[in-house]
């Protein structure tokens, strides 16, 4: 009994993820920060070297791709639901345990900002770079295979945790920090983006339109 | 009939009935959701949808409102306070049952 009641709550929870669009967007996101640090490596290293505080600005930089890119990743979501699935397959509003407000936002902001310049400051003070990729890694593996567990039980959360954690041990075994960084993004950013349009492309094709009835 | 079996008779007969029992547990996870999602969930035809979601509206376990998303106009369902605890309380009373008369 109890076990049917929880099958029917997470397949509902399910439903956030049928359509792909969080894995497009998420892509995206990794892809606009795969080019951040390919900017940095070559900006902070080559072009900028005369310019006073230049790797000190572009690591404030990481703030503002991160902020816009958080708030456009959203924007994304929720235009392509209005429009596109929730014609298909319906609407739903899920709880957000944070409640949504601002000032929670502002503090995930705040405490993300501080985990990278955190890890920045750990990097300088180490004296190396080499373990952020698989750190990485490992941190985005672990957070989606928690996403798993407690929200979707998707199959493939699974696949992209292993990729993630597989590519960040790969790049820093091959000893690349930054711009390990800036590939391990774009690979992992391309990965989900296939994965997102070829579930996207599937839910397209098993849910057209329905007739331009009324809803009840 | 014992009192273990006398206890089913108590059982909310507006939540026992499975379709509404099912639409009750989609709802009980999610703060609303609309008509379309609900059919496509439970499989229901649009008229007993209709149905089984104005009992529970009857019943104040359910709370309908017409809404907009953007442009896109939204038949949104959510279960109301007493429609929580008359789910939390048929669970407790079924999940008693099994447990006596394992």
């Amino acid at each position: 009994m109890e076990q049917n009641f929880t099958e029917i709550q997470q397949r509902v929870r399910h439903y956030w993820f049928k359509d792909g669009v969080g894995e497009i967007a998420v892509g995206g996101l990794f892809l606009a920060l795969s080019l951040y640090f390919a900017g940095h490596y070559f900006a902070g290293t080559r072009f900028l070297p005369s310019i006073s505080n230049a790797p000190l600005y572009i690591d404030m930089g990481l703030g503002v791709v991160l902020l816009l890119g958080i708030v456009l990743t959203r924007k994304f979501i929720a235009i392509f639901k209005t429009h596109i699935t929730y014609p298909r397959t319906g609407y739903v509003e899920y709880y957000i345990e944070s409640k949504n407000s601002l000032a929670a936002r502002i503090s995930i902001f705040i405490a993300g900002t501080l985990f990278v310049l955190l890890l920045i400051a750990i990097g300088r003070w180490v004296g190396s770079f080499k373990w952020i990729p698989a750190f990485l890694g490992i941190f985005f593996g672990l957070l989606l295979l928690f996403l798993r567990t407690k929200t979707s039980g998707l199959k493939r959360f699974i696949y992209h945790a292993s990729t993630s954690i597989l590519l960040g041990l790969v790049l820093t075994i091959n000893s690349m920090p930054i711009p390990g960084l800036s590939v391990y993004y774009a690979i992992f950013g391309l990965w989900l983006m296939t994965w997102g349009g070829w579930i996207l492309a599937k839910y397209l094709r098993e849910n057209p339109l329905p007739n331009g009835e009324d809803d009840e | 009939m014992n009192d273990d079996l006398r206890s089913l008779t108590d059982l909310d007969r507006i939540i026992h009935e499975p379709a509404r029992l099912l639409l009750m547990t989609i709802l009980s996870s999610v703060v609303s959701a609309d008509f379309l999602f609900l059919q496509r969930q439970t499989g229901l035809t649009k008229g007993n949808l209709s149905a089984h979601l104005s009992r529970l509206e009857e019943a104040g376990y359910v709370k309908i409102e017409k809404t907009f998303k953007g442009k896109l106009p939204l038949t949104v369902c959510k279960l109301t306070s007493s429609g929580q605890k008359a789910l939390a309380k048929y669970r407790q009373q079924v999940q008693s049952f099994i447990e006596k008369t394992k």
